[in-house]
């Protein structure tokens, strides 16, 4: 069982020997089940802190928003930043470090381990309850989830309101920190992509259909990107935000400069914006499924970028997030790369 | 008389060995179909995914990206980074229900002036029966 | 004028209005939202709110302007494309999105007239439905002067009474809606008419959160421009645009040129949806940007409804639906800025 007052206690040392600028945690939230991100930045704010399966967040952006602020401050203030990692985020830090976004030393991991459930789908979650509101979820040592909502508790299995994710994660123990709470219980995942193989199995037609439907529906509000850790660059290929007019900018300049995904919310639009962002994570994404999770009009993001994590692993051999010394999915090859698509 | 389908090919045709082996294939007066519209990258390895997405919205029928032979890429290793990338937009344009005949890889040496010209006769084949590429062409 | 409509002759209504193009809330997988019917037996108004406000009908996110392109005597052409000519009635609209198609009245309809908007709001009618019980765990309309059963800005405002619902019509277009039902509406009685009074005031009184005092907030707000107040609130902050985009007030956008071919020279002009919290929304065509962090972002959502659209057009920029606070990603929670904003010091 992962013990919440370890946690706090541990929060407390570290923020109380100045090693970290601040602590990114989980906190309650102000109304409901779902807890905030918290930044604790002195010893007494860490008694905030809270876990528990409602904890969905994938908190490594933060550590891609510091990175940037640094870049901007006059007085940079270097020291690491403590971080709370479940499994997954532990594998985007592993991602981050690969790239040499982040250094090692600038963040203290304080890992925590999903043990044998992860965390809760509220949509999932909601359907369970049939309309009831949940205010508070717990989880027992054999794995149930206890709920508590305005009418008093009930246990649920974990299975019927675990995200999709977890129930294909390979990683519910983070696979690098600086200390741990929780113990490793391997917990078996008969087929990671599951999911991926559901939609590959429809015949073509269905399939188009199906993702035709789903990204129709997108309004272009980029909160996909927003949320994800891997999604850093200064300028977006959706965005062409620096392109500097000047007075003598010609108007044959401003003609030429290429713009490959337009404004607006067109289906073909859409499509290449996804299509291009899911190539862009390849061999990236480590599935936290936040993308999936913020989206306002639930479409079925995750199912692209976890495409292209099978992909990887099914042509190329390569696990994403596991090791922070390997290169990159496609800056590297092998002789034995697949070529018989290739006349 | 109905005009039969004509489909439009975009070919990304590296400069050191494709792109020369279909001017070979020209100046040997081979015949081909004339469905191709050439455009000519550097190196197979920087074709982009941004670029054959762009060449389907804007209306291509097919896609054709043509490189070095692996082991003879000029810039060494361009053709190796190919194989990788554009494996995995094939398998991803095959995911969302798009035709996967539409979108080829070859190796096309300098010297292989025939074997480009029948590889786009049955690129031409295949497409015909298909029809205009509607799926993610832009509709304005 | 006032009548009752029974549920079950709901759907008879709907069919009289096959002159309209009928939007009402369908449900998709888990969420709610305003699309096209097809068949009157698809309306159901038992509904929590949509996740999209209806703006999206009457201020689509893709607009488009003009047509350009170059003729066959390459002479530059330029036509506008102007807003179809279709009658539509909006069902189940909650009164808190009616009255932020009020206020967005005032920007697009008041010195400056935008004509696009103008034709698509004149030939949309809006049939709204009253909140018996707060339809999200997040409404607050009622601390920024709404209420769950005000009037401002329907043509009819249904209640639901259990097996019937009161009808209220409360303009010309409204009258001729009902009127082209006829038969189907029947009178009400005075017990119909102490329900709906009882219902009314009830449901004032479920609302579970509040912003007490708000009007202390304006000028609160003008002191705090500089605090540090905001860098705190923002931290969290990942600029996603989930706020502004589903909010039913927010209205900014964006002029681009999309050119579809070259030769021949065609393209269009469109309008999109645009969002003061993506990092580029302020970014001038020199590189410098006047907003370049989230505090100042946030700054600016906060101001814009409370101080600066109160000062110019007095009233509140937000209609308390409670979007913002359920689909924020990171739980950034406007009621609870507010309440801090108004004790701050």
């Amino acid at each position: 069982m992962v013990k919440l007052e370890d946690l706090k206690k541990e929060a407390k040392r570290i923020l109380k020997s100045g090693k970290v600028k601040y602590i990114i945690g989980y906190a309650k939230g102000a109304d409901g089940l779902m807890p905030i991100p918290a930044f604790i930045k002195d010893p007494d704010g860490a008694d905030d802190l809270t876990w528990n399966p409602a904890c969905v967040h994938n908190l490594t952006k933060f550590i891609v928003d510091e990175k940037k602020r640094l870049k901007q401050d006059k007085n940079p203030d270097n020291r690491p930043i403590g971080i709370i990692v479940k499994g997954c985020d532990s594998r985007a830090i592993n991602v981050l470090l690969q790239e040499k976004y982040i250094d090692r030393e600038d963040v203290y991991l304080l890992g925590v381990s999903c043990e044998k459930t992860g965390v809760v789908d509220e949509k999932k979650l909601a359907k369970k309850l049939k309309g009831q509101r949940a205010v508070q979820i717990d989880v027992e040592d054999n794995g149930n989830f206890i709920v508590t909502t305005e009418s008093g508790s009930e246990k649920i299995p974990a299975e019927d309101v675990l995200a999709e994710r977890c129930i294909e994660c390979k990683a519910n123990f983070p696979v690098i920190f600086d200390i741990v709470f929780g113990e490793k219980i391997k917990r078996r995942v008969d087929n990671p992509f599951q999911s991926v193989e559901k939609i590959e199995a429809l015949p073509q037609e269905d399939r188009w259909k199906f993702w035709m439907e789903q990204l129709d529906k997108c309004i272009r509000c980029y909160a996909c990107r927003s949320v994800c850790p891997m999604c850093y660059c200064d300028e977006c290929v959706v965005d062409t935000i620096s392109f500097v007019v000047e007075p003598d900018t010609t108007a044959e300049e401003k003609a030429q400069k290429i713009k490959w995904i337009e404004k607006s919310p067109n289906l073909s639009e859409n499509i290449v914006y996804h299509l291009t962002r899911a190539m862009h994570l390849a061999g990236r994404c480590i599935d936290c499924g936040e993308c999936e999770r913020v989206c306002p009009l639930d479409i079925p993001i995750r199912f692209l970028n976890k495409k292209m994590e099978k992909d990887a692993k099914n042509l190329f051999d390569y696990e994403v997030g596991f090791d922070p010394d390997q290169p990159s999915l496609v800056s590297s090859f092998k002789d034995e790369d697949p070529e018989d698509f290739i006349r | 008389m109905a005009e039969e389908f004509e489909p439009k090919i975009v070919a990304f045709l590296c400069k050191w060995c494709s792109s020369a082996g279909s001017d070979l294939a020209g100046v040997s007066r081979m015949e081909y179909p004339p469905n191709v519209i050439p455009i000519q990258v550097m190196c197979s390895g920087s074709v982009s995914p941004l670029y054959i997405l762009s060449a389907f919205k804007k209306g291509a029928d097919g896609v054709l990206v043509s490189g070095c032979h692996p082991g003879d890429c000029h810039y060494i290793k361009g053709n190796f980074y190919a194989r990788r990338r554009i494996a995995l937009v094939k398998e991803l344009l095959e995911y969302l229900g798009f035709d996967p005949e539409r979108f080829q890889m070859s190796w096309v040496s300098a010297a292989e002036g025939l074997k480009y010209t029948e590889i786009i006769k049955d690129f031409v084949n295949a497409l015909k029966p298909l029809g205009p590429q509607t799926k993610l062409r832009r509709n304005p | 004028m006032e009548k009752i409509l029974q549920k079950k002759a709901f759907p008879k209504w709907v069919e009289k209005l096959d002159a309209y193009e009928i939007y009402a809330p369908v449900k998709k997988d888990n969420y709610w939202s305003y699309e096209i019917i097809n068949t009157s037996g698809d309306i159901g108004l038992d509904f929590p709110n949509t996740v999209q406000a209806p703006k999206k009908i009457i201020n689509p996110q893709r607009e488009v302007f003009l047509e350009f392109g170059r003729s066959e005597e390459n002479s530059l052409e330029v036509t506008e494309v102007l807003p179809e000519e279709k009658s539509g009635v909006i069902f189940g609209v909650r009164p808190c999105d009616a009255k932020a198609l009020l206020l967005t009245d005032l920007v697009f309809s008041g010195d400056i007239k935008d004509g696009y908007y103008g034709k698509r709001r004149k030939q949309t009618a809006i049939v709204g439905l009253s909140c018996n019980t707060p339809p999200s765990p997040n409404c607050f309309c009622t601390s920024v002067d709404g209420s769950p059963h005000s009037q401002d800005g329907f043509d009819i405002l249904l209640t639901d009474l259990g097996d019937r619902y009161f009808v209220k019509s409360l303009t010309k277009k409204g009258d001729e809606l009902i009127n082209l039902g006829k038969s189907i509406f029947t009178a009400p009685k005075d017990s119909d008419k102490k329900e709906l009074t009882k219902i009314h005031t009830e449901s004032e009184k479920k609302l579970k959160r509040q912003v007490k005092d708000a009007k202390k907030i304006p000028p609160k707000l003008k002191e705090m421009f500089e605090s540090p107040f905001w860098d705190e609130e923002s931290m969290s902050c990942l600029r996603c645009g989930i706020c502004t985009y589903l909010c039913p007030t927010c209205h900014c956008f964006d002029i681009s040129d999309e050119v579809t071919s070259v030769a021949p020279f065609k393209g269009y002009r469109i309008r999109t949806w645009d969002n003061c919290q993506f990092p580029d929304f302020t970014m001038h065509s020199s590189g410098h940007n006047p907003r370049p962090d989230k505090a100042s972002r946030l700054r600016q959502r906060i101001m814009h409804k409370y101080q600066y659209f109160v000062e110019r057009y007095q009233n509140y920029q937000c209609t308390g639906c409670g979007r913002c606070v359920s689909k924020c990603p990171v739980g950034i929670d406007i009621i609870e800025v507010l309440n801090k904003v108004r004790d701050y010091g």
